[in-house]
């Protein structure tokens, strides 16, 4: 397709006519979260009726991710219900609209292949039929960030905040209040046929590579990956001091696991009234204590500080080992998120250290 | 799209109380095609569940030797298990798999077997100590076998009557063990911990032997410790790992040791395959 601008200011427009052509529209909007003086706006994607109060490409990220749009928080597999000793077994009906998210910041659509080699069936031949079939019905349009803040550390896991990779249809600012739109694939197309009448021109290439870089130098939080992996893969490191020394604060409030875009943890129970009910899927956290409780009583990760080291290393090994994608995608929603401060980066940091000086380790066993 | 989550339906034929807290179910499928077509291999597990309480994993106890019906053992331990524990014959219940890997028997052939138990952990070495031992008896392809189980009290012991069998068969020894102070006045057979009396009091060769160990993370650790010391080398000790699971599908996170997933690698592990896995099990 050939490239086009649109105005910023014509983004609720765009909204509009997407929810006039029967598409679910996903966008970045403020929601208070308490009542009151001390009302706090949060940035949360939410389903939009109409463009009134987006805030696509305002602030750096959502509180919330995409992946509930995905991954449902809570999701019925199948009903139940007792017979006397029969038990009857309904399929549940789900809805699965047509949706477009707007807005998506390019690290967090790195995680979309991420969900998808866990739950499609390229893992093992087992195929999550609700998340298979939201993620064929959903497009995805993603925004290049011309701004970072604290926390924000994609191009240390190799991202750039213009990156399009995972796009159905990308938009950059042109710094003049218009946006450079490319479509990357058919999807992606489609939303661009609809959104044609707000066009306002062809895109600007050169100034959207120029602006696409814009951010990348507001980037403060730089770590090196490249030494992480190895060092990880070393079974001697998996009880190295550094595991209880930084992860001895972690709460286990398990806040960094729901706000993160690539964790896919979830348990199964049922839920009843009477003699009817459903099995329900619904989000869970590797960062609390009874997640691995054997029925014996034994707990393969029985301190706080050995669940974080599973959430680092399924970040930096797992995801990559087990499912051939990426765990981290440098967002920085657990930093944001975490009422202790904890870092994953502050853990990057210090592998890397230890990488990279290992005999000074062992000499020095008060670093910091 | 089949929903990978929906479980079978089956009927509970049979309900045998093994232990304080131990049951056996013999289950058939309702559905004559999913019983037509369900097929597994030993060492594979299940996901079995009350409805209205949720599913727990076990191994398939039984073996595919004898597919009249299915079988699994469990103890009354939390909500799900003690629901299916209040559950009679003629009640229903689910089933989703099998999954996981398989005890590699035909790995096996012209040797003699070693198999290690410890309490609950008896169950998914049946359904392979079974299969063995219908193999051999067709055509003699598995030599010796030898079971050593133990559990904490001679009321413990599970499957006390194919504990007798086992111990009249021909080519076989049967050496049970209850720990100290769980034995009765009754008890003939030994007292100590399973790794201690294998050392100690069976002291088996390990000229041609495969030792197969199931029991808790402790017990895995001491007796491969045990075997080691009477001579054992790593390939040839082989053991099978429960974690606990939700999915049994790779993708709930909660089973894995490091970026080994029991439920897609396992349960079956080798005991070099174990060694070279991040210690956190």
């Amino acid at each position: 397709m050939k490239t086009a601008t649109i105005q910023k200011s014509d983004l609720g427009k765009a909204i509009d006519l997407l929810v006039q052509a029967d598409l679910r529209v996903v966008a970045p909007r403020l929601q208070p979260t308490l009542d009151g003086p001390d009302d706090i706006d949060i940035l949360m994607f939410q389903e939009m009726k109409s463009g009134e109060g987006h805030q696509i490409g305002e602030g750096i990220l959502t509180h919330n991710g995409i992946k509930e749009f995905l991954f449902a928080k809570h999701e019925p597999l199948f009903a139940y219900e007792l017979k006397g000793k029969k038990v009857e077994i309904t399929p549940v009906h789900h809805e699965y609209p047509r949706t477009v998210i707007l807005g998506v910041r390019p690290c967090e659509a790195a995680s979309i292949p991420s969900l998808e080699a866990v739950f499609s069936n390229a893992n093992a031949g087992f195929e999550d039929p609700f998340f298979t079939k939201r993620l064929e019905r959903t497009t995805f349009v993603t925004y290049s960030c011309t701004d970072a803040d604290a926390s924000c550390f994609c191009t240390s896991v190799d991202i750039q905040p213009d990156d399009s990779t995972n796009s159905d249809l990308h938009f950059t600012e042109l710094g003049d209040g218009s946006i450079h739109v490319e479509a990357k694939t058919q999807a992606g197309e489609a939303v661009a046929s609809i959104l044609e009448p707000l066009f306002t021109g062809e895109g600007d290439q050169a100034k959207r590579e120029k602006m696409g870089k814009v951010a990348v130098e507001k980037i403060t939080r730089l770590r090196d990956k490249a030494p992480i992996r190895a060092w990880l893969d070393e079974n001697a490191n998996f009880d190295d001091e550094m595991w209880q020394r930084l992860g001895e604060k972690c709460l286990g409030c398990g806040a960094c696991t729901f706000e993160c875009p690539t964790c896919h943890c979830f348990d199964i129970v049922d839920e009843n009234k009477g003699t009817k009910g459903y099995r329900v899927k619904f989000w869970d956290s590797c960062q609390f204590d009874h997640f691995t409780l054997h029925a014996s009583g034994h707990n393969p990760r029985d301190w706080q500080y050995k669940r974080y080291r599973n959430r680092f290393m399924c970040k930096f090994k797992i995801y990559e080992e087990t499912f051939e994608a990426q765990g981290c995608i440098g967002c920085g929603r657990c930093i944001r998120g975490c009422p202790v401060n904890l870092d994953i980066t502050e853990y990057m940091a210090e592998v890397a250290h230890k990488a990279a000086n290992p005999a000074a380790m062992q000499a020095d066993p008060d670093f910091e | 799209m089949s929903n990978i989550y929906q479980p079978h339906l089956m009927t509970i034929k049979n309900v045998i109380q093994e232990a304080p807290d131990i049951k056996t179910f013999h289950l058939v499928f309702q559905d004559d095609k999913v019983a037509e077509n369900f097929s597994f291999e030993t060492g594979q597990f299940a996901e079995y569940s009350a409805f209205g309480y949720g599913e727990s994993t076990f191994c398939i106890a039984s073996s595919p030797t004898r597919m009249d019906h299915l079988e699994c053992c469990f103890r009354a331990t939390g909500k799900n298990t003690n629901a299916l524990a209040a559950l009679s014959e003629g009640d229903t219940i689910g089933l989703r798999g099998p999954y996981g890997n398989r005890f590699p028997i035909e790995e096996w052939e012209g040797k003699d077997l070693l198999f290690i138990g410890g309490g609950i952990a008896l169950p998914p070495l049946r359904s392979v100590i079974w299969n063995v031992m219908d193999l051999r008896e067709q055509d003699g392809r598995y030599g010796h076998i030898s079971i050593v189980y133990g559990a904490r009290t001679q009321n413990d012991l599970v499957y006390k009557r194919e504990i007798q069998m086992w111990d009249e068969m021909d080519n076989t020894t049967m050496v049970k063990t209850v720990d100290p102070g769980g034995d009765g006045p009754d008890w003939d057979g030994h007292v100590g911990f399973v790794p201690h009396v294998l050392e100690k009091d069976f002291a088996p060769k390990p000229d041609n032997t495969i030792a197969i160990v199931c029991g808790p993370p402790i017990m895995i650790k001491f007796t491969f410790e045990a075997l080691e010391r009477l001579g054992f080398k790593q390939e040839q000790m082989i053991t099978t790992l429960e974690n606990r699971m939700k999915c049994g599908l790779g993708k709930c996170g909660r089973c894995n040791i490091g970026s080994t997933y029991v439920c897609i690698d396992g349960p079956v592990f080798k005991a070099e395959q174990l060694a070279a896995l991040p210690q956190e099990f």
